[in-house]
Parts: structure tokens; C-alpha cells; sequence
């Protein structure tokens, strides 16, 4: 999804953004429609799906094209979330794309075993996601308890998020290192 | 995918990326955070609110389909256990049991349709409302906000501000959030849970009643708080009080987005006091829990309006 290699044809690349703007409308779908909410908690496929793509594009060959890619499918899926949900538009965009900043910025620099980086950089990227979102809320809805909601919110939707990070992270991996051999 | 697993594990990061190798993507996430951040400005002005209506009414067909399917397979999951069962039991009949499986798939969508059909009625027969049902198709992507998104819109008659009821469980019909935005087909709902709503609410008990208001608690922890009850009524605070919606915006007949919800909603019960020393306050259990409902119900019109 999304590969911009400069030899490719220009139709090429065309439909290679329509594909992964079709599939991550999909991703947002069952985000907010399919996948089960614990005790209310929606899991944010998006997000690990985002910064997952952000840390193998990271060690890919090309930094450069992985990480663009990543950039892509958090307005992209952000944008779709919005729509789906009825938020304010640009608000989980916006949220996608400080998450994913964050997390490419620390793990171009961090010197971290592999095994951990994935799971840090989730935690790391929800806290964000999750603060955005709810500092947008603060600001137009209604005035939040911080204290609170960080222990009945933040931390749940945080804790969450850890768990299809490892399966998610291994496959996109997996599929990048395909990708280079070819 | 298992050889890859094997050889890759535990590696350590050998070498950090160069910024400037970054820079770039680095770059365009920053011009896109703009774009968003443009894009959320104009929105909470109102500036997109027609992009994003028309962008819904494309999505929302899409979502209903998925919703729909999902929903029939899940109310379905009880009657393919057994039929599994049937199965192992006798193989001559397994071609038999699978056009039958499909037959009750079938079955189950029009008696879970004709279900909800009989009790929009017999809710009509007890209540002076005039409802439209509607599908839940999506819930909030976040844990943030409390909201949910109903299959039905301005083209049903469903306007902004009208109480949006359900039912879970045995309990009774009681309501579940008020419809914050209408597109033509969809419609927005802010739960009853989100701390953004506000309902006012008539505590009942004993034959006494008293005025209080009903916020969500969601972002605090908990469900519903009854509050700002006036001081002569504290009586009524009492466990397992039943509240209501007061309607007094409905009352005073002005153009104010809650002017649309009718009195006598069923909202919960009290579960818990709380006296902080300066004030009174309590905490309800919704009748209804709004994040488990899968289909609703829109308050329309009462009798008399």
C-alpha cells in the first residue's frame, strides 16, 4: 500500500494511492463498525496499523518512501475515521499524524531491542493519539477532569493498543522484507 | 513467514537513521498536521459541515451493509452452534442442515426485524411517542467522545435535538442520547454517558418529585450523576429512586437544540449517594446502557405536539 518509488509509472503510483485509500476506508469501517469496544473501549487499529508502518519504514532500505508511506495512511485513515464517525474533520488526522512525528522522530534516534520498540512506540504514539483527541474534546465539548481521565481513559485505550501491536508490526515486517527480495 | 520469525528475533538496533534521510516525510507529516489542523479549524466553524454530510452519505450505505451483516451473524452464532452439533451427529443429513442454516440466517433477519417492528408498537401503545426506528452502524473510533451513528436521518423526519431511546436486556425502554447532527440518511448521537450531554431530570420517589439535572460521566469514570437537585427535595435522593426526563426545554416551546425532548423518558435509577458536605449528588445506573445497544429508537413527536 502506497509504494512511491521514483522509476514507477505515474499510473502506476496513481493506482497504488487509490488502493490504499480504498483499504484504509476499510480499515476505518471495521474500526468503527465491526471490531468488538470492551467495556466501551474501541480498539485503534488505525493507529497501531500507523505507527507500525512508521518503524518498518524506518529500517527499510529507504527510509524516505517507508515513513512518506506511513504519512500517507494516517491523513488518509484519519480523514476516513473522521467521516465514518461524524468528528470534526482533520481532528484523528491530525492525531494519526503527531503520533506517528513522535514516534519516527524517537525511533530514527533510539538505539532499542527490537522486541520492545514496536510495543514502546504504540504506547508511546496512543498517549498522544489519546491526548489530542481529548484535548480537542476539552476544547469544544466540554471541560475534562485531566486527573481523571487519564486513569479511566487514557490508560485503558493505552494498555488496549499493546495488544495486536506485536502480530501487526511482525506482518507489515514480514511484508516489507518480501518487498526487498523481490 | 515462520523462517523469517526464527531469524529475526531479538536483533538490536545497530544503527540510528540519519536525520536527514527524514527530513522529507518528516516534512510533509508537518504540511499535513497544517492541512488537518485547517481542516478541523473550518469544520468546528461550520465552514465543512456540508463536505462532511455529503462524505457520510457515501459512507454510511457501506457501513449499514457491514453493520447488517454482522449483526446477523452474530445474532445467528447460538443456531450454528447447534447445527454443528447436528452435523457431527448425522453426515447423511449435513447437505440438508447447510440450506437449512441458510434458510434460518434468513429466518432470524426477519424475526429480529419483526421483533423490533413489535416493540416500536407496543412502546407507541404505552408511551405518547411517535418513534422511528433506526440501526446503530458505528460507534466512536476513540474512547473520548461518547457518540454513535443511527441509520436515519432528515429524510426520516429525524431533526437535531430529538431523544434517541433503546432498550437492553429486560429493562425497560429508556433513553440513550440526544441526536447531535442530521445528514440525509445518518444521524449523530451523543450518548447520554458523554460528559458533553445534559438532561434535565425529575427525580420520583414516594409520591414526591424534584428537578435535578443528568450529565454523563464517561471521561470521569463513571456512567450518569444526577445533580444541582434543589436542596427542599433531598428527600427524593434515595437508592433506587427512578428518573426521568423533565422536558423543560420541551416546555418552554423555544428554538434550543434539547426542545425536542419529551418529559417521562425513562433515564435510570440512583445507585449511589454522594454528600461532598457542600452539596448533594448522585449517581445514577442508566436503564439502558447506550454502548450496547444495537438498534434505537428516535422520539419524533409526542401526543399533544
Amino acid at each position: 500500500m502506497g509504494d512511491s518509488r521514483p522509476g514507477r509509472k505515474l499510473e502506476e503510483r496513481l493506482l497504488h494511492e487509490v488502493l490504499a485509500l480504498v483499504a484504509l476506508v476499510l480499515v476505518a469501517i471495521v474500526q468503527t463498525a465491526l471490531l468488538p469496544t470492551p467495556l466501551g473501549f474501541p480498539l485503534p487499529l488505525l493507529l497501531v496499523l500507523v505507527v507500525c508502518r512508521a518503524l518498518v519504514g524506518v529500517e527499510a532500505p529507504d527510509p524516505e518512501v517507508g515513513v512518506l508511506a506511513a504519512v500517507r495512511w494516517a491523513f488518509y485513515g484519519g480523514i476516513a475515521l473522521d467521516v465514518c464517525a461524524a468528528a470534526p474533520l482533520g481532528s484523528h488526522a491530525l492525531a494519526l499524524l503527531l503520533a506517528l512525528l513522535l514516534v519516527v522522530l524517537l525511533a530514527g534516534s533510539l538505539r532499542i531491542g527490537r522486541a520492545l520498540l514496536p510495543l514502546l512506540a504504540v504506547l508511546l504514539g496512543a498517549v498522544v493519539y489519546e491526548m489530542l483527541l481529548a484535548l480537542i474534546y476539552h476544547s469544544t465539548v466540554a471541560a475534562l477532569d485531566w486527573r481523571s481521565h487519564a486513569l479511566v481513559i487514557l490508560l485503558p485505550s493505552v494498555l488496549l493498543a499493546l495488544i495486536p501491536t506485536l502480530p501487526i508490526f511482525h506482518v507489515l515486517r514480514w511484508q516489507q522484507r518480501r518487498r526487498v527480495e523481490q | 513467514m515462520r523462517e523469517y520469525i526464527d531469524n529475526h528475533h531479538l536483533k538490536v538496533h545497530k544503527q540510528s537513521v540519519s536525520a536527514s534521510r527524514l527530513r522529507r516525510p518528516l516534512l510533509i507529516a508537518l504540511l499535513l498536521c497544517a492541512v488537518s489542523g485547517a481542516l478541523l479549524w473550518f469544520d468546528l466553524i461550520g465552514f465543512l459541515s456540508p463536505v462532511r454530510a455529503g462524505l457520510g452519505q457515501v459512507m454510511s450505505p457501506v457501513a449499514y451493509q457491514v453493520t447488517r451483516v454482522h449483526n446477523g451473524a452474530a445474532d445467528s452464532w447460538g443456531g450454528m452452534n447447534e447445527l454443528r452439533h447436528l452435523q457431527a451427529e448425522n453426515e447423511a443429513l449435513r447437505q440438508e442442515q447447510s440450506q437449512l442454516h441458510s434458510e434460518l440466517i434468513a429466518r432470524e433477519q426477519a424475526l429480529v426485524e419483526n421483533e423490533r417492528l413489535r416493540q416500536q408498537l407496543a412502546i407507541e401503545e404505552a408511551q405518547p411517542w411517535s418513534l422511528r426506528g433506526a440501526e446503530v452502524t458505528m460507534h466512536s473510533p476513540d474512547a473520548v467522545r461518547r457518540v454513535m451513528t443511527i441509520a436515519g436521518g432528515s429524510a426520516e423526519d429525524i431533526d437535531v435535538g430529538m431523544a434517541v431511546v433503546g432498550q437492553t436486556g429486560t429493562g425497560p425502554v429508556a433513553l440513550v442520547g440526544i441526536v447531535e447532527e442530521v445528514g440525509r440518511h445518518t444521524a449523530s448521537v451523543v450518548l447520554t454517558t458523554d460528559f458533553g450531554s445534559r438532561v434535565s431530570a425529575r427525580v420520583i420517589h414516594d409520591g414526591d418529585s424534584a428537578l435535578g439535572l443528568v450529565q454523563g460521566q464517561w471521561q470521569r469514570g463513571s456512567r450518569l450523576r444526577l445533580e444541582h437537585l434543589d436542596r427542599e427535595h433531598h428527600s427524593t435522593l434515595v437508592q433506587g429512586a427512578i428518573v426521568v426526563t423533565a422536558g423543560l426545554t420541551a416546555e418552554l416551546d423555544v428554538p434550543l437544540p434539547l426542545a425536542e425532548v419529551p418529559p417521562d423518558i425513562p433515564i435510570g435509577e440512583i445507585e449511589t449517594i454522594v454528600d461532598d458536605g457542600h452539596s448533594q449528588f448522585a449517581e445514577l445506573r442508566p436503564y439502558a446502557d447506550p454502548d450496547q445497544v444495537r438498534y434505537v429508537w428516535v422520539i419524533l413527536d409526542q401526543e399533544g405536539n
